[in-house]
């Protein structure tokens, strides 16, 4: 270049093709990036697809289940020696999003993945220099792994149905989209799964450990209701506020029948979407003061 | 354009960065130098918003780096090779980079290609050597373009064409008017690429000067003498801008002036000399002086057998 030997007027022309309009940063290239990140990890696509398989084999499973579990109901001999078992026909509605424990597991565990292995990668640092106000490049992460972990539950669920009708249509268990509570189920699914998301991933925020944000929110989501169930079983006051659990939201959300005085499905949206929010104000706060 | 102010880290009771106040030019390479611990990191990810400085601030091209619309515009920073996910390629971690300022592909590509990180940009980060590790990182620092290149250590790990390239490149950077802000705990390295150095020990800024005032100043011919009526002849060499420093009643050293000037002023007033010796300061030398009270980890002659270390005591 022969500008070279001129510092000032090569730092003017510089200027220029520098930072024009629209050259800055935003939300929508935010996204990007952080799609980009996903996308480009091998493992964590791997991850998404086995989660929709399981999914839907365990849906298949059920629904097979369901049809021998009918075939003894409906055999008067057998009948008598099943009480209290439940109606075939009721748990049907539940196949589709019947794989939503072990989807909760592995998405949970996938956000936090992505996020905290950018603190023991050091990619993190990386990620604060091009977004320094850091909040955008969170939220982006969050929206990525909430709308991914949405269509993963909603479409598992969806293939689900599809794959049980056929093997339910086979012992008349068969039912339609349309029938009550079912496209809710199928859809909240993914809402469960996107709201479990964003628990998990501002549980991997604040920790900033994969381990120990694996073994937090699942802890919290999958084990801690069997322990309360076990240890708190009988005490009133602990019955009622574990409806109030994470998990305990997010089993009303895809629930088809509503138990007498139990949260219905939008209550329990509340639940655990209150939950998912009041962690993810406090990591986003806690993210933009701390050093990285 | 780098300026801080009194800008200051603590980490509990450790002071980290003591109230430094720096400014670093556009123009030239600006060599941050100082020894492992002296605080060189901790300043360096102040200037880009990782570290939330305890006191004082510092602004890059006249605001703080995060209220800048386009950062990777403003500052292209290689603070540690490994800020990478182990598992994505160099080209795609490039481009998740790029993607939040809207660079595009081709800048990508172009980086990768200066870098010369092309044979290697589809293979995963984990894989790659210290070196390559370091150039992604140089490829991260140039992907907006910057007017303000700031390198930690950028030699580490490299081989010897690759130090001579990061020269170059710090120099070329430089002479297009750029602000370029190179920190390194070698003094020969800095002497090669550096017109500008801040010294930084104990993170406290010991010198910051054009880097021929700094080889000039320490570098200047420094003479022990010995003689009878030291007050006389350091009263006669006063006026020849010297400067001394008594180590025993009849024993200094003269900074400043040739051996022969002291004889000859000697000789003038009658002073009896005994000792007149050159002592020969080289670069290095003069970087362990300024920097020599202001380690934080001293290496020590391993005591001779069965004779304990002598304890710390406070003073």
């Amino acid at each position: 270049m022969a500008t070279s030997t001129h510092p000032a007027p090569a730092r003017e022309s510089h200027r220029k093709a520098g930072p024009t309009s629209g050259s800055g940063v935003n939300f929508g290239r935010v996204l990007k990036s952080e799609w980009i990140k996903v996308t480009t990890v091998p493992s964590t696509v791997i991850l998404i697809a086995s989660t929709v398989l399981v999914m839907i084999g365990i849906a298949a499973l059920l629904a097979w289940q369901t049809t021998i579990l009918f075939d003894a109901q409906s055999d008067p001999d057998m009948a008598s020696q099943m009480q209290g078992a439940p109606d075939a026909a009721e748990i049907s509605r539940d196949i589709p999003g019947s794989g939503l424990v072990i989807g909760q597991l592995l998405m949970a565990s996938l956000a936090v993945v992505l996020i905290a292995s950018e603190w023991a990668t050091g990619m993190i640092r990386s990620t604060m220099v091009a977004v320094p106000r850091r909040t955008p490049a969170l939220l982006a992460k969050q929206l990525i792994m909430a709308l991914v972990s949405f269509v993963v539950g909603a479409g598992a669920a969806f293939l689900g149905y599809l794959i049980a009708q056929p093997i339910l249509g086979s012992s008349d268990l068969g039912f339609g989209l349309g029938d009550e509570g079912v496209l809710l189920h199928i859809i909240n699914t993914g809402s469960v799964l996107a709201l479990v998301s964003i628990f998990a991933m501002s549980i991997g925020t604040l920790v900033r450990n994969t381990a120990g944000g694996v073994v937090t929110s699942i802890g919290v989501l999958l084990v801690l209701p069997i322990v309360v169930a076990i240890f708190g079983g009988g005490t009133e006051w602990v019955v009622d506020a574990a409806r109030f659990l994470p998990s305990s939201g997010g089993e009303q959300m895809v629930a088809t029948t509503i138990q007498e005085g139990a949260l219905n499905q939008w209550q329990g949206a509340l639940v655990l979407g209150g939950w998912a929010l009041v962690l993810l104000v406090i990591s986003l706060i806690v993210t933009k003061k701390r050093d990285v | 354009m780098i300026e801080a102010q009194a800008l200051s880290k603590r980490y509990g009771a450790k002071t980290a960065v003591d109230a430094v106040s720096f400014t670093v030019q556009p123009g030239k390479v600006t060599g941050f130098l100082g020894p492992n611990g002296a605080g060189k990191s901790t300043t360096m990810r102040m200037i880009v918003g990782l570290d939330n400085p305890t006191g004082g601030r510092v602004t890059v091209n006249g605001s703080p780096y995060a209220q800048h619309r386009a950062p990777l515009r403003e500052v292209g920073a290689l603070l540690d090779a490994k800020a990478v996910h182990t598992k994505r390629s160099a080209y795609n971690h490039l481009r998740a980079m790029a993607a939040t300022h809207g660079i595009p592909n081709s800048r990508v590509r172009e980086v990768i290609e200066l870098t010369g990180l092309g044979p290697v940009a589809k293979k995963r980060v984990g894989g790659f050597s210290l070196g390559m590790g370091q150039r992604l990182g140089i490829a991260a620092a140039l992907l907006g373009d910057p007017h303000t290149v700031i390198l930690d250590e950028p030699v580490n790990g490299l081989d010897p064409e690759g130090v001579q390239w990061v020269r170059h490149l710090a120099k070329g950077l430089a002479a297009e008017g750029r602000t370029v802000f190179l920190s390194s705990h070698l003094m020969s390295e800095m002497a090669l690429t550096a017109d500008h150095l801040i010294v930084i020990g104990r993170g406290r800024i010991i010198a910051d000067a054009p880097i021929q005032t700094i080889i000039d100043g320490q570098g200047k011919v420094r003479v022990r003498v010995r003689a009878d009526r030291p007050q006389d002849l350091l009263g006669s060499l006063a006026g020849e801008g010297v400067s001394s420093q008594v180590l025993e009643p009849e024993l200094f050293e003269i900074t400043g002036v040739e051996p022969r000037r002291i004889a000859e002023i000697a000789l003038r007033e009658g002073v009896l000399v005994y000792e007149l010796t050159p002592l020969q300061v080289s670069l290095e030398d003069a970087y362990m002086e300024l920097t020599q009270t202001e380690v934080e980890y001293h290496s020590h002659a391993l005591p001779a057998s069965g004779e304990a270390p002598a304890p710390a005591e406070g003073r």
